[in-house]
């Protein structure tokens, strides 16, 4: 068994190869804010996922025209193949490959392993930042919410109807011992639990020590098997902002090929501080 | 409105940040920040993040307090240790585990450097505000808070320090 999309995934041996390439933009999208700057991939731009990706006042993505200024800026166009990649085993790199595919740019690729292989196997790394020449992406005519995002109300709905609901978060998170995830106390919320219904798949039950992915055999184990996610059915994966929920959104997507899994990116910080929403606790 | 509070800016809001409340060394550091533009910042914090092994313990010092942990804050191990002189001077050495994260490097060497020869008590008053002057309005995230844990990890050093100092004296 092959991944259902093999292409979506680049090695680290083949990008060295293919840095210079006039089709790819390499993406770098990082939880450590200043990673970029310390060095990285040469010929790779920086995607902030808090500044680039989202509206600074209210808590949405950035409006289509925006898109089309950060991808111009960024000399990329709808025929240019991102690949994204960055730190925590590309959390971040896939959560902007989501928001790409948000606003509907097909041509996305993750790099197997992100940032930490890519140095752990001393590949070229400069601090040159990288400039291309501007281009004119077209401002896409919608945003993709319906197809690859869900809301407050349709996990609720996905909760009642009894349909797939993956929590990707730690089992202290999932449980409701905890009111933030590991390491980050001040993200808490006002209460901890999962969404009625959902199962405990933590992100990292896709990935290897190294963060490359499972083989496709391990994974269909994991989420046909074992989760009973079926491809056609609808399914939604969260965690507590939407970040780890892109890895898991990622795998099923691309890797699994299930057309129908939506990120919900509201997550826990929005169910878990949402009054009156329904909650279990425990395992 | 506390006393304190100097004069009204043109909107009414009080005016409270005043430079006389850092030790001269943190001072110059933060008006040199204060001065930079957005990308020379980042190059500095970074510039400050890869010198932060010069402020690790060198051979031969020796400490009156040492405190090595992982706390849920940081993503790796800290540990802060603390000599402090004749003169009552503190000086402050750090390590960090590979973990932790740019910014909290950069705010690991910023206050080892800026600290250096305050008393333990001028360091345990210092307020933390001039953290964001240094790092700048778009850095600092509620993801990025650990930027504060550093600053809490030292005044907490000190504070041992000087509750040891001052139940020595009792006894």
């Amino acid at each position: 068994m092959q991944y259902a999309h093999p292409e979506a995934l680049v090695e680290t041996d083949w990008l060295e190869k293919h840095l210079k390439d006039d089709d790819i933009r390499i993406v770098e999208s990082n939880e450590d804010v200043l990673l970029y700057d310390t060095g990285h991939i040469p010929g790779a731009v920086h995607i902030d996922w808090r500044a680039d990706l989202q509206d600074n006042v209210i808590r949405d993505y950035i409006k289509p025209e925006k898109f089309a200024e950060l991808c111009s800026c960024n000399g990329i166009t709808p025929e240019t193949t991102c690949i994204f990649y960055g730190d925590k085993a590309n959390w971040w790199a896939c959560y902007a490959l989501w928001a790409f595919r948000l606003f509907g740019h097909e041509k996305v690729k993750i790099l197997n392993g992100g940032r930490d292989k890519w140095k752990a196997e001393q590949r070229p790394m400069t601090r040159d930042v990288s400039k291309y020449p501007r281009t004119s992406y077209p401002v896409p005519k919608k945003r993709f919410d319906k197809e690859i995002r869900a809301f407050a109300d349709e996990a609720l709905a996905q909760s009642k109807s009894k349909k797939p609901l993956i929590d990707v978060r730690s089992p202290g998170e999932y449980k409701g011992e905890i009111t933030h995830m590991p390491e980050y106390p001040q993200e808490g919320v006002l209460r901890g639990g999962h969404i009625p219904g959902a199962q405990s798949v933590p992100w990292k039950t896709a990935t290897k020590d190294d963060g490359t992915f499972k083989p496709a055999p391990d994974l269909a184990k994991i989420y046909l098997d074992q989760c009973g996610v079926k491809p056609g059915t609808e399914t939604i994966v969260y965690c507590r902002i939407g970040e780890r929920s892109s890895h898991t959104w990622f795998v099923l997507t691309y890797l699994l090929g299930l057309n129908n899994v939506r990120n919900y990116d509201g997550s826990w910080t929005e169910w878990g501080n949402k009054v009156g929403a329904p909650i279990e606790k425990g395992a | 409105m506390s006393k304190a509070c100097g004069k009204l800016d043109e909107l009414g809001a009080a005016e409270i940040r005043s430079d006389r409340m850092y030790p001269a060394r943190l001072n110059k550091i933060i008006n040199l920040f204060e001065t930079l533009p957005e990308d020379e910042r980042r190059e500095t914090l970074v510039s400050y993040a890869e010198n932060a092994k010069k402020q690790e313990p060198r051979t031969g010092e020796t400490f009156d307090l040492v405190d090595v942990r992982k706390d849920e804050e940081c993503m790796d191990t800290v540990g802060v240790y603390l000599h402090v002189d004749e003169n009552g001077k503190a000086h402050i050495r750090m390590t960090l585990g590979p973990e932790v994260q740019t910014l909290t490097r950069s705010m690991s060497a910023i206050l080892c450097k800026g600290l250096e020869g305050c008393t333990p008590r001028e360091i345990l008053d210092l307020p933390s505000d001039f953290v964001t002057r240094i790092v700048g309005a778009e850095l600092v995230r509620i993801r990025s808070q650990t930027i504060y844990y550093v600053l809490t990890r030292i005044k907490s050093i000190c504070k041992v320090f000087l509750d040891r100092q001052r139940m020595a004296e009792v006894a």
